[in-house]
């Protein structure tokens, strides 16, 4: 039996279709599929057949030990999963909340090949069960509140009647954890305002709001009706509702232009984009405020559009601007509903453990934040700890670059001890590093194409990526014409340039690092200050354009580049262990990943390592992201998030 | 018992639809992989996500293989096989697979989930896009042939077929064609790596298994449509009607799915752009040179 099996007799027909379940597994992959490329795994070939919806799979693959919010959301999927369900996971020791994984192989093609044999004959045999348990886990759980129809703040655990009125308290389901926002398949907000008070006293300047839930906004204390947290206090921001008690002293007059509500200026003049005479505005009137303050729309929306308030009175039945005038208002003036939704962090095409929550007005996004869900908090404890050991964490912190960090824990390590390292080792990293960057770059290829749907790309990119892994000087060499024909038979694909010119534009002003840098004219590339780089021939690839196309040029170059540069080298070795004895010291060191430049600075005391500081470059492109995706369609947004080539792996807390 | 072959041909097409598209997609030729996907489908539990508008929910995938067999009911297979032979049908054909667009906004709406409804809108402005291109390419058929009636349409591309009398409308058909069935790359309501599947995210079990039916046998109608009216339907030399209606029929289908393969996927507002601003001039040209063709070699 299977955990995840279906209630039934497997008898007959069903062994049947048991037998086919085993012949046709949907899988979905957590943490992603960069992190099964990086791992030269091929799931298709395992015969896994990959799915983007969690109802569509029912096979959950779970690759590697992954941290516990990522667990958390893996629960929320394969709670999702149609059953009969199962789980294989590939050299991880803990799932919790997960249930035990059905089948548990090592990270390697072999392992995975045998692993969904197990599994098939697992399916087979135990797809159906008469007697199965529901998959229940804390992430999941929704509490049952009671609550009086006509005093909200009165919430209790247990049904009985409302101190206030007397009334019977009603029964309705309240999400016992903020966790619950972060599924892959939200809740629209739309059905919740039924049945919520708002009462229109105006005389209390206290507002309460819910921390997680910004339009819930009330007069009066209590919890939140859809997460059932406290309310917590905050000035009243003035709306169109109030503002004719507000609008005095210090209001700032702002002038806008009625047809590009965008436009704001703080003088009287006329419409850059159409010309025509702004109008006054008092400032915390404007409507794209909305933007970060839901307060305002979900609000007043609902006087409007629910039917049976009493200020109907003078409006047209159901008339479309009376019902959106208080809906915020994006770039285009258009005013919908918006939806907050997840993106991530198991969405092909964006690289796995991204937690991307965009809020969509239509197919624009209105609003972005990201956030890592493997972000690496436990990273370096306990302190001190000896040099080996730390050189091992800082190699697997990132499964995406694993050679860089462990090259950059060697050379802070050797800094802090003084030990220099003889000129055909450093040529040897050299080429170590320089093999990563290929891969890394193919991955992100792979990854690109899975965004875009462009699946020659992806697996044409893949393939070369596992070849290249622990390609050797003279594979590398014979790898030259594949990856040339890969790179010309791409950049000539129809459709490519409409899809990436002008998408994702970053200027030089912004603080970037690597290829996204170097994509908008930026040189930052730590080689070019290495004398070692020199004499190899290093010279920095350089575009100019800042957007997504530039940045696929740029990764283009680099990966002949680094071929030359591995050729130059004449041999690829990772680091060898460093031995730091007793020593004491401070050392730091520089190295430019694959996604750009890391940084780490250590102490050692007497052979241990006490303390670190590291910096590494997705922290700070993860900040982008907003000021990135704002007023793009949701494709661009998405593609333009990609082309970072974020790793949420060593996004820094 | 012509319309029992003819359903049991779609079932057949749709199946070969399934194993060319997952040869398209992986690049393993797998014969048996559709038949074991269809009958583990109809093992899986069906979820209903919370709160669903469920007659929206239900009826979707129903109507799209609804959509789908209505059009493919006035498709000539041989001079006698066809289910009706209607006076209009080349403009059936059009008016049966508007139910695609109900059925996908359905599908968007009723599980009322963020990924499936901006699946269902996007298809809207997809519709606005190549809906004229539908249309106007027929017009021009139409107009050579002088009838509405399929059958007559094949018959009057007896001495050159369409695609060499009238090769603008093919070009937009062909593409037009492949947006309404929301192929690669022109897969917005359902893509992937954006959407999750989209309208079809929501979807489990049996019923994810009519929504796929329903979009298999929407691939073959259109292709088999394109043929009609651009390939010269069954006729051929040496080999009997039938033959060549499904080779045609297959290789118009295979370039239909392969093409996405080698291409990201479009934007939306490039489709609008491209469709209205290119497609339509285009689409009304190709009406006059074949006007003028009709009016000088009649």
């Amino acid at each position: 039996m299977i955990s995840g099996a279906r209630q039934g007799k497997l008898s007959g027909l069903r062994q049947l279709v048991a037998s086919a379940m085993a012949r046709d597994p949907g899988t979905f992959v957590v943490p992603g599929h960069d992190i099964a490329w990086a791992h030269g795994l091929d799931l298709e070939a395992a015969g896994l057949q990959q799915v983007a919806s969690p109802r569509h799979a029912s096979v959950l693959l779970v690759i590697g030990d992954i941290p516990p919010a990522l667990r958390e959301a893996a629960a929320v999927i394969y709670a999702q999963m149609m059953r009969p369900r199962i789980i294989l996971a590939l050299g991880s020791t803990d799932l919790s909340p997960l249930p035990a994984a059905d089948i548990v192989a090592g990270i390697s093609q072999q392992e995975l090949a045998n692993g969904v044999h197990t599994l098939r004959a697992a399916l087979a045999k135990g797809a159906f069960h008469p007697d199965v348990s529901d998959f229940d886990a804390p992430v999941l759980q929704i509490r049952i509140e009671y609550t009086c129809s006509m005093h909200p703040e009165i919430i209790r655990d247990e049904p009985g009647s409302c101190p206030k009125c007397g009334m019977t308290l009603i029964q309705r389901e309240a999400q016992a954890t903020a966790a619950h926002e972060h599924t892959d398949h939200p809740k629209m907000k739309d059905d919740e305002h039924a049945g919520m008070d708002h009462s229109m006293q105006h005389e209390t300047p206290v507002e309460y709001t819910c921390p997680m839930h910004p339009e819930v906004v009330q007069n009066e204390p209590g919890s939140c009706p859809k997460c059932g947290m406290d309310l917590e206090p905050r000035e009243e921001q003035a709306d169109a509702m109030h503002d004719h008690q507000h609008m005095d002293h210090d209001a700032a007059i702002e002038y806008t232009c009625p047809m590009h509500p965008e436009v704001v200026q703080n003088e009287p003049g006329s419409c850059p984009k159409c010309g025509m005479n702004l109008e006054p505005l008092a400032a915390h009137d404007k409507q794209d405020h909305a933007g970060m303050d839901h307060s305002n729309m979900d609000h007043s929306s609902m006087d409007h559009s629910s039917m049976d308030h009493s200020n109907m009175e003078g409006m047209a039945f159901m008339s479309m601007i009376d019902v959106t005038k208080d809906l915020p208002r994006s770039g285009d003036g258009l005013p919908m509903e918006w939806i907050e939704a997840p993106f991530g962090p198991f969405l092909p095409g964006l690289p796995g453990g991204l937690l991307l929550t965009l809020t969509l007005d239509g197919d624009t996004v209105a609003a972005a934040s990201a956030r890592s869900l493997t972000e690496n908090t436990g990273l370096f404890k306990p302190a001190p700890i000896d040099s080996q050991s730390f050189i091992e964490q800082l190699s697997d912190m990132n499964p995406l670059a694993p050679v860089s960090y462990r090259l950059l824990a060697c050379r802070a390590l050797e800094d802090a001890a003084g030990i220099d390292v003889p000129i055909i080792s450093a040529h040897a990293r050299i080429g170590a590093l320089e093999r990563e960057r290929i891969t890394s770059h193919l991955g992100w290829l792979a990854l690109f194409g899975q965004q875009t749907g462009f699946d020659w790309l992806t697996q044409r990119a893949a393939v070369l990526q596992r070849k290249t892994r622990h390609a050797g000087l003279k594979q590398i060499s014979a790898l030259k014409p594949a990856l040339q024909s890969m790179i010309k038979r791409l950049l000539k694909a129809p459709l490519l340039k409409s899809r990436t010119v002008g998408i994702g534009k970053l200027t030089p002003d912004t603080v970037l690092y690597g290829p996204v840098a170097r994509a908008c004219g930026i040189n930052n590339d730590a080689r070019s200050t290495e004398k070692i780089f020199t004499t190899l021939g290093f010279k920095p690839a350089r575009r100019d354009a800042g957007d997504v196309l530039a940045r696929l040029h740029i990764r283009l170059d680099e990966i002949m580049h680094s071929i030359s540069l591995i050729e130059a080298a004449g041999a690829i070795s990772p680091p060898a262990p460093v031995t730091t004895g007793t020593l004491s010291g401070t050392g730091k060191a520089v190295i430019e990943t694959p996604r750009g430049m890391a940084g780490l600075q250590l102490t050692l005391q007497d052979g241990q390592v006490a303390t670190t500081q590291l910096h590494t470059p997705s922290t700070s492109h993860v900040a982008l992201i907003n000021p990135l995706l704002e007023q793009q369609a949701l494709g661009d947004a998405l593609t333009a998030v990609c082309s970072l080539d974020l790793s949420p792996w060593e996004i820094q807390p | 018992m012509t319309t029992a072959l003819i359903l049991l041909l779609l079932v057949l097409g749709a199946y070969l639809v399934a194993v060319i598209e997952s040869w398209a997609h992986s690049g393993r030729f797998q014969l048996s992989a559709p038949l074991l996907a269809g009958i583990a489908l109809l093992g899986r539990e069906s979820i209903v996500p919370r709160k669903p508008d469920r007659i929206f929910y239900e009826v979707a995938p129903v109507l799209l293989l609804i959509s789908a067999v209505l059009a493919a009911t006035v498709i000539p297979l041989t001079p006698e096989l066809i289910i009706a032979d209607l006076a209009t049908g080349a403009l059936f054909i059009n008016a049966a697979l508007v139910y695609v667009l109900v059925a996908l906004l359905m599908a968007g709406w009723g599980p009322n989930g963020a990924y499936a409804m901006i699946g269902g809108w996007r298809f809207l402005g997809q519709l606005i896009a190549y809906a004229m291109l539908i249309v106007m390419p027929i017009t021009a058929v139409a107009m050579r042939a002088e009838s509405l009636l399929t059958t007559q349409i094949v018959i009057s591309q007896s001495g050159l077929w369409n695609i060499l009398y009238q090769p603008i409308g093919f070009i937009l058909f062909f593409v037009a064609a492949m947006a309404l069935a929301f192929l690669p790359p022109f897969d917005l309501p359902n893509a992937k790596s954006e959407l999750a599947g989209g309208v079809e995210a929501e979807y489990s079990g049996v019923r994810l298994a009519v929504f796929r039916l329903g979009r298999l046998a929407l691939i073959i109608t259109l292709a088999s449509a394109t043929v009609v009216f651009y390939l010269g339907g069954w006729q051929g030399p040496w080999l009997p009607p039938w033959a060549w209606s499904a080779i045609k029929i297959l290789a118009v289908t295979a370039t239909m799915l392969l093409a996405g393969r080698y291409m990201p996927r479009i934007r939306e507002d490039n489709l609008l752009g491209w469709c209205w601003i290119l497609g339509i001039p285009l689409a009304l040209l190709n009406i006059f040179l074949v006007g003028v063709l009709v009016l000088v070699f009649p």
